[in-house]
């Protein structure tokens, strides 16, 4: 143990540190109002890194999918978990015409392959949810026809925590491993799958795919922007910086507020429960390390566009952690998706009380989001060239530079 | 249009139930309708006669289980989570069914939002 604190000191910044390293200049706002920037994105970034698209407790038995549109991908893809229980990703395109094998309504859409097979309903091609080609109607009337070529167009698929990325390059630079780095030391261990009861909200948002994630990666917006769903929030201190390749995280403590008293009759409920009371001590070692008890919760970057923020109930009430995704639909079009997963509820006491936090932490988001059409708009006026920003905004510097790297055709 | 009725509450809970007509529903986007359509002292009376009872009322459902079983068990959990869903209009928002300065709130989609309780 005493091992793995001291590999992972280099990741702990102080303030004049990350200053020293980041620098504290304005940062350019060209990367998110200009078009041609996005289309160099989504070659330069979105095809070539891991990208988490799925949970494995999403998907729990064989023939489990789920189909999800990327458009920044140009692509739809089936995420399936087969006979063997393995997940895989592949292209949901079929390799006859090209027709979409699974039809799907929506971004995401999820089923059950019966047989551990899909059909293309064009035709009728036949394949194994592993992947290849199983049968074809009228065989023999293509005169010659290789299948063992013909299966669906596998995608790079590999699994951190039971959170399943994909990666479209066909020969990936990096390992999903290798990719994560200490990140996934830092973030390894808690209890993910536990969590199962999740809350999903999305959104459309016509706002640039950084706006929205820039508006989620800081915390100097709390006493202002949530003025009204976190009233008397008594201080916030975003510390423990950490720069950890092209991911960065830090912790965000703080006294909380001041509960409403129908929200202190709730949280009683859930602190009195040992399935979602606080857990400090299931904090992976490096996060919160002095076990302060005003931690609320870690919030990394996973670069580009994965925030999970980890609270373990320290936090919302309950609340054993969050994701945020920002997928770019075009250049000024983002599908926002905001998680917050807790512990099943043991009864329905538990419930309630998982739905009264659900509630104030989404109206918290509808505070969030509120901005980053504004703030697009805003950008895209012409009217500033550059964003300030301050030290608790530094995952945003830190994101900001990491892209520039990526659009220069490098990696880091 | 007419509604199901979802008022018949548990032994013990019948102050409760001209609350449970009004707000129970068993899915959050059906909740939702009832919450954005309230005004404010809907919210102050929902409030004022849910509170004190609260305690009771969740006492009663930690014997639930998280999936209730009886009719009387599942209004008892719409109407307490209706109440977790309202009671921020009246304690924080000052009685507007709106969160203050927020997204419009009809634009979120809830994956779970036609699950019922
Ligand atoms: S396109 Fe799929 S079977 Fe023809
Ligand atoms: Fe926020």
């Amino acid at each position: 143990m005493q091992d793995t604190i001291a590999a992972l000191d280099h990741i702990r910044r102080t303030v004049p540190e990350i200053r020293d390293e980041l620098g504290i200049d304005p940062i350019p706002v060209r990367a998110i109002r200009d078009p041609e920037i996005y289309e160099i994105e989504k070659e330069q970034l979105f095809k070539k890194v891991w990208l988490k698209v799925a949970t494995a407790w999403e998907l729990p038995n064989p023939g489990d999918y789920k189909v999800k549109e990327l458009p920044v991908a140009d692509a739809s893809i089936l995420i399936v978990r087969g006979k063997d229980g393995k997940i895989r990703a592949h292209h949901n395109v079929c390799t006859h015409r090209g027709n979409k094998v699974v039809p799907n309504k929506g971004f995401e859409t999820y089923g059950r392959a019966r047989a551990n097979v899909v059909t293309c309903r064009f035709h009728g091609w036949v394949f194994g949810t592993d992947g290849p080609l199983k049968s074809v109607p009228m065989e023999e009337a293509f005169g010659h026809l290789d299948k063992s070529c013909l299966g669906l167009r596998e995608i790079a698929c590999d699994e951190w925590e039971g959170f399943v990325f994909i990666n479209f390059d066909p020969n990936p630079a990096q390992s999903l491993k290798d990719y994560l780095g200490d990140f996934a030391t830092l973030f390894g261990g808690y209890p993910y799958h536990e969590s199962t009861t999740a809350f999903r909200y999305s959104t459309v948002l016509k706002c640039n795919w950084k706006v929205a994630h820039y508006a989620f990666s800081e915390g100097y917006h709390v006493p202002t922007i949530h003025a009204g769903s976190l009233p008397g929030f008594r201080g916030i201190e975003h510390s423990d910086f950490k720069l950890i390749g092209p991911h960065a995280s830090s912790t965000i403590y703080g006294a909380g507020m001041e509960a409403a008293p129908s929200t202190q009759v709730f949280a009683g409920v859930l602190h009195a429960s040992d399935a979602h009371k606080p857990h400090a001590e299931q904090l992976p070692v490096h996060i919160n390390p002095t076990r302060r008890d005003d931690f609320q919760f870690e919030l990394p970057n996973v670069f580009p566009n994965l925030l999970i923020h980890l609270a373990s109930g320290c936090g919302y009430p309950g609340l054993s952690y969050f994701t945020h995704q920002f997928w770019p639909l075009d250049h000024g079009t983002t599908l926002w998706e905001g998680i917050n997963y807790f512990r099943p509820a043991r009864n329905a006491a538990e419930y309630a009380a998982q739905v009264h936090v659900n509630a104030l932490h989404r109206n918290a988001w509808l505070e969030d989001t509120a901005t980053m059409e504004d703030t697009f708009t805003g950008i895209m006026s012409g009217a500033i060239d550059d964003m300030q920003l301050m030290d608790q905004e530094f995952l945003i510097r830190h994101a900001a530079r990491t892209l520039d790297s990526y659009l220069a055709g490098g990696t880091q | 249009m007419t509604t199901a009725d979802y008022s018949r509450l548990p032994e013990g809970f019948a102050d409760l139930e001209t609350l449970a007509q009004i707000w129970a529903r068993p899915t959050e986007n059906a909740r939702n309708v009832v919450r954005y359509a309230a005004t404010a002292s809907d919210f102050a009376a929902f409030h004022e006669t849910l509170f004190p009872r609260l305690g009771a009322l969740l006492a009663y459902l930690g014997d639930c289980p998280a999936q209730p079983e009886t009719a009387e068990q599942r209004n008892a959990l719409m109407l307490a989570c209706a109440y977790a869903e309202a009671a921020p209009h009246h304690e924080l928002y000052g009685g507007s069914s709106e969160v203050p300065f927020s997204f419009d709130a009809h634009r979120f989609v809830a994956d779970h939002g036609d699950v019922s309780v």
